[in-house]
């Protein structure tokens, strides 16, 4: 029956791709192009080549923290809205510990500078649930305003106290070498940060479905009252998961400096945490269906780009698929009620037919 | 006979799951105060929420003045002159009682704008011809439920209603509130040649203030009779039905010591009012101690404080005689205390959850299912879910169905099942078998006296006489917070009881039964 | 150096920015008291923004531009409004899909309808009429301050009043809050909720049109990508800081808009300006954090004051 539940939800997600996509072919033919095309070219874009893939990799590293980030939260009905603020921390401290002790090997310097992203994130995030659990302050608010202040302050500290000698560009000094990540693939941006983002994936899996802990986070989430009767400390729980989903975020702001950019720029994610969060609410918070539909994300990201080279869509069209695919998947009880009761209707309508017959 | 304003005919309510109301057929006569009885679940309020259109009847036709009429929405009922007084106000807490009284009515001036001032004054007008005094500028917020009540009262008959639906009205008034309400009622039906509809389980308010009255029992009519024909031992008869004749359970002598010492407990309900006034009552082992009383009198409370759910504001609870006063729930339960929650939806279960998530809870970081309390073995967690299912009969699928796919019954054997494998000597039971069919509750009280007999000390809390008197070895009543009795087993009638749960009060010696002729 | 900030331009720019913030806010302030939090305002402002530059540019008019972004507007809050109350999704995923569809849609469309990629601008646009009060001409302060602004500055005011008066005077005020506050007593009253829950969707979409148009079409005449620049959020700030209040959240929405405008002189003479633009949101938190505790106190003293 579970099997069976999750069959269900397979069936909507794939109907709700599948709306979207053609929602897209449709958009595209409006725009006189033609969808196949269109559409063989982003897989080409996404899996054509080596670089391709390793692209397509690169972009779902991010991705897959967020997600994760997200899962954790949500998981334990605390909304982490704030992802974007905490990796602009993320990112800014891993920076720091970068340009600070220029002289440490990368085996002390990369774990030191994750280590302070992991910091600045969770700190970050401890604040609302702290809020939360003690005053009850909405953290959906809280987090949504922290996000604009941590990319203000980030802002600030890159353009004045430790902007770049080469003068203002909106970002600090590159990282010393040590830190910086090797590429895998050439000209890609793909790095051993995919290595890592497997290690923190497998972690939070075991986290989240096997571990005890984990199993209260989801209890919490599901009904707190029960979880507290049971005999769940529900507030350690939704502090702990607030924390962990912003050290996730700190780390994907990391990823970023060590890996891709090697400083910390001021915009430097446009809008991972917001994606991220997308992916999570799609597959519902399961912690393989987020680096499944990271990867996803990310081919479609990647793709949309050869897309627009071969044909000429405009590569944001994935944005609106995606958005749209998050519609279907937000009303998909609401339209399942409301085609059950359309159906129970009818049945009620035919039986009383039959009954007056 | 007068004549017949409302006649409701073969009305059939079905509820996914619950048959609400099954082929009730009544009629109310104009000028008349006709009271609805019947236990909590007989039916009554969602009969009453038919005819004010909250809920559609799933068959079955209502008659007004002898024509067929379709209520679909409050405002159909409004218009054929029905108004209903909610058991939970229906007032927004921040708009002022004119604001509230003119709702959906409001006076206008220049066809768009609020006419507050003349809001005022039909507040003012209503109040004086009434005789319900209220003041129309305060917020409803800043009122006591009493005066709440009256506004409420107010309001529908701002709304041109002529027969009025009064849902428990009395529930939460002060004696003296209820006997002001009365008047009230009276006024309206004697001066006012309106018609009143009230729900109520409170035989006493029957016979005081109706014409007549009509029974209700598990979603049926049981039959309607005139008041002056009717007495308390009559309507109780009708209300609980004829003694349903379970067999006779099994008890043997078990020793009997002190486990729980409760002393003078006080405490708040969820709106800050105080629904414990000092409680004070001791449980043994290898007995069940019955609660009963009238629902809505402290023992929700009562058992929250225990499991520590709740704060208690005064008084103290001793478990084993270890300190157990406002304890957080996992402390209470590591010194041996289970609990069956009275609302298995919202506290007992995770509807979302599988049924072995829901049935390992309390185990699910102890060995040998979890490896150092964190990493979950499955096969053990599988395992013993297995055994528990089929222990206690829980009819399932699989163990990996989610809660909310298994019927009341079966849920509740989930959440007894997990509760009483954890070997607690202390057990508190709310409602076990509300909502359960009576295959189930055979089932569930067998268990209880199984763990009686085994010797565990269980604290039984029920809404259902029929339930306390098979189950109880001693039972105490409580009325408005207090305890007004306590009895042994057989020493009282099922009849006699209901005066102490209705406020009558024995003489009681501190941890026994005075031996007082009742 | 301080006269370089504070003069007459800076009110003037606070009057300019304000304005955006306070339509979306109006819109807002409607659905949070119909009981929905919109954190879709960001992306409905977005879009109003591009359908204004997409009207006027075609119809060379600015009028069809700002119907262009209500149209628009009204077709979201329709949207948002299905989604929410007869769906039952949750409010705020619905509200970032929404924030995420606009970007992409925006920029999508800006590329496949124009051609260009981050701003368009053309001459073909059609810029809002600017007002003169003819009154204030002769007044040199006022004049500066007040004139020449366009029509939505002085429209935003208006709504104000005009949303103040619909909230609090008329009846479909009184049904709307109702809606939010208690639906149940408004649904036995014989209102129902879910239709008032629509209009005060709808109006937010409309009103988040408006200030999208008065972006595009205001001052500078042009769309480039993302130019809500979080001004959704900080509407909902406002209105947080207002309590909901029409009047209490312009006065936020001012005080926000002096903010944004004292940053953007702070920059023009080198001074960082992003603590001046974190004061929205901080300033919402303290206010959350007041009024929670305030909130507990109060019950603390309920509870005392009875026994």
């Amino acid at each position: 029956m579970k099997k069976f539940k999750n069959a269900e939800y397979l069936i909507s997600l794939f109907l709700s791709i599948l709306a979207s996509l053609i929602i897209g072919a449709f958009i595209m033919l409006a725009n006189g192009r033609n969808p196949v095309t269109g559409y063989v070219a982003l897989i080409n874009g996404a899996f054509g080549s080596k670089y391709n893939i390793a692209t397509t990799f690169a972009k779902t590293v991010p991705l897959v923290l967020t997600g994760l980030a997200t899962s954790i939260s949500f998981r334990s009905g605390i909304s982490n809205i704030g992802g974007e603020g905490q990796l602009y921390l993320g990112a800014f401290g891993a920076a720091l510990i970068g340009i600070t002790f220029v002289n440490l090997p990368g085996i002390v310097g990369i774990p030191l500078a994750l280590a302070a992203s992991l910091i600045a994130g969770g700190l970050y995030a401890l604040f609302p649930a702290i809020l939360k659990v003690r005053y009850n302050i909405d953290e959906v608010i809280v987090t949504i305003m922290l996000n604009t202040v941590a990319v203000l302050l980030t802002s600030y500290l890159v353009n004045y106290p430790f902007a770049s000698e080469i003068g203002k560009m909106g970002g600090t000094e590159i990282i010393a070498e040590g830190y910086q990540l090797s590429r895998l693939v050439r000209l890609s941006t793909l790095n051993t940060s995919i290595f890592y983002v497997a290690v923190i994936s497998i972690i939070m899996y075991y986290l989240l479905e096997r571990t005890s802990i984990g199993y209260e986070i989801k209890m919490v989430g599901q009904n707190s009252n029960f979880s507290r009767y049971g005999g769940i400390n529900v507030k350690r729980r939704m502090i702990f998961a607030m924390v962990v989903s912003g050290a996730l975020c700190g780390i994907a702001g990391a990823f970023e400096v060590l890996g891709v950019h090697y400083r910390f720029l001021q915009h430097i994610s446009p809008g991972y945490a917001w994606d991220g969060m997308l992916i999570a609410l799609i597959v519902k918070n399961n912690p393989i269906g987020v680096v499944l539909m990271s990867i996803f994300f990310g081919a479609l990201k990647t793709g949309s780009i050869s897309m627009e080279n071969a044909t000429g869509i405009p590569s944001e069209l994935i944005s609106v698929i995606q958005s749209i695919i998050i519609l279907f998947i937000a009303g998909e009880s609401g339209f399942k009620t409301k085609i059950k009761s359309f159906l129970a209707n009818r049945r009620a309508i035919k039986k009383a037919g039959e009954k007056n017959a | 006979m007068a004549e017949k304003l409302i006649e409701l005919k073969e009305i059939t309510k079905q509820f996914p799951g619950v048959l609400a109301n099954d082929r009730v057929s009544l009629d109310i006569e104009k000028g008349e105060i006709h009271a609805i009885i019947g236990e909590n679940g007989a039916g009554k309020s969602t009969l009453m929420k038919i005819l004010y259109g909250l809920y559609q009847p799933t068959s079955g036709e209502i008659y007004f003045k002898g024509k067929p009429v379709s209520i679909k929405t409050p405002l159909d009922a409004i218009k054929l002159g029905i108004g209903m007084v909610h058991q939970h106000f229906m007032l927004v807490p921040s708009f002022t009682v004119a604001e509230n009284i003119v709702l959906g009515v409001e006076p206008r001036k220049n066809r768009f704008m609020m006419d507050y001032r003349k809001a005022v004054s039909i507040t003012e007008e209503l109040s004086k011809t009434y005789g319900l005094k209220v003041d129309p500028n305060a917020k409803v917020e800043s009122l006591s439920v009493g005066i709440q009540q009256r506004i409420e009262i107010l309001k529908v008959l701002n709304k041109g209603a002529d027969i009025i639906i009064l849902d428990e009205p009395t529930a939460v008034l002060t004696p003296q509130e209820t006997e002001e309400l009365f008047k009230v009622i009276r006024k309206l039906v004697e001066e006012l040649g309106k018609t009143v509809i009230i729900i109520t389980h409170k035989l006493q308010e029957v016979l005081a203030l109706s014409d007549r009255v009509s029974v209700m029992r598990q979603g049926r009519l049981v039959g309607t009779l005139k008041t002056k024909d009717a007495t308390e031992q009559i309507l109780a008869e009708m209300m609980v039905g004829r003694e349903v004749l379970f067999e006779e359970l099994n008890r043997i002598e078990v020793p009997r010591e002190e486990v729980l010492t409760v002393k003078g407990i006080k405490a708040r309900d969820n709106r800050g009012l105080m629904a414990l006034k000092g409680v004070s009552f001791s449980l043994y082992s290898g007995e069940i101690l019955g609660i009963a009383g009238v629902e809505g009198n402290g023992q929700s409370e009562l058992v929250e404080v225990l499991t520590g759910l709740r704060q208690a504001e005064e008084g103290s609870v001793m478990i084993k005689g270890v300190e157990a006063t406002n304890k957080e729930p996992m402390e209470i339960r590591n010194l041996g205390v289970s609990h069956i929650p009275e609302d298995r939806l919202a506290t007992g279960l995770s509807k979302k959850a599988t049924i072995t998530e829901n049935m390992i809870l309390g185990y699910h970081n102890r060995e040998p299912y979890a490896t150092k309390g964190i990493h979950m073995n499955k096969k053990p967690i599988r395992e013993r879910v297995s055994r528990l299912i089929k222990e206690f009969d829980v009819r399932t699928p699989s163990q990996d169905v989610t809660a909310d796919k298994l019927s009341g019954g079966n849920m509740q054997k989930m959440v007894i099942a997990r509760e009483f494998s954890f070997d607690s000597s202390i057990l508190i039971v709310a409602q076990p078998t509300r909502g359960v069919d009576i295959g189930a509750i055979e089932f569930i009280h067998k268990e209880i006296i199984k763990k009686r007999n085994e010797g565990a000390a269980i604290l039984l809390v029920s809404a259902d006489l029929d339930e306390i008197f098979r189950l109880s070895d001693r039972i105490i009543t409580i009325y408005e917070g207090e305890i007004t009795g306590e009895f042994k087993r057989r020493e009282i009638s099922k009849k006699e009881i209901g005066l102490y749960m209705t406020g009558k009060r024995k003489g009681m010696r501190q941890g026994g039964v005075q031996d007082e002729e009742i | 150096m301080l006269k370089e900030i504070i003069n007459l331009t800076l009110l003037q720019h606070t009057i300019r920015t304000a304005t955006p913030l306070i339509l979306a806010a109006l819109g807002g302030l409607l659905t949070q008291h119909a009981g929905i939090l919109n954190i879709g305002m960001e992306g409905m402002i977005l879009m109003g923004a591009f359908f204004a530059i997409v009207g006027s540019y075609f119809f060379s008019s600015s009028l069809a531009g700002v119907l262009m972004a209500v149209g628009v507007g009204i077709l979201v809050g329709l949207l948002f409004a299905y989604f929410v109350i007869d769906l039952k999704s949750d409010e705020f995923i619905i509200g970032i899909a929404i924030n995420i569809l606009a970007g992409g849609l925006t920029v999508f469309l800006l590329r496949s309808i124009f051609g260009v990629k981050g701003a368009f601008s053309s001459p073909d646009i059609v810029p809002l009429p600017r007002f003169r009060l003819g009154f204030l001409e002769g007044i040199p302060l006022l004049d500066t301050i007040f004139n020449n602004h366009t029509v939505f500055v002085y429209v935003s005011w208006i709504l104000v009043a005009l949303v103040y008066v619909y909230l609090y005077k008329t009846p479909y005020g009184i049904w709307l809050r109702a809606s939010g506050e208690f639906p149940e007593a408004l649904e036995t009253a014989g209102v129902s909720p879910r239709k008032m829950k629509y209009i005060s969707s709808i109006a937010c979409g409309v009103f988040c049109g408006f200030a999208g148009a008065h972006l595009s079409l205001g001052y500078l005449t042009l769309f480039t990508e993302n130019m809500s620049a979080q001004r959704g959020f900080i509407a909902m700030a406002a209105i947080i800081f207002g309590g909901a209040h029409p009047i209490r959240t312009l006065i936020a929405a001012f005080m926000f808009g002096f903010f944004d405008a004292l940053g953007i002189r702070l920059q023009v003479v080198g001074i960082p300006s992003q603590f001046t633009q974190m004061i929205p949101y901080l300033g919402t938190i303290v206010v959350l954090f007041v009024v929670a505790k305030s909130y507990i106190r109060k019950i603390k003293k309920n509870v005392e004051g009875e026994s």
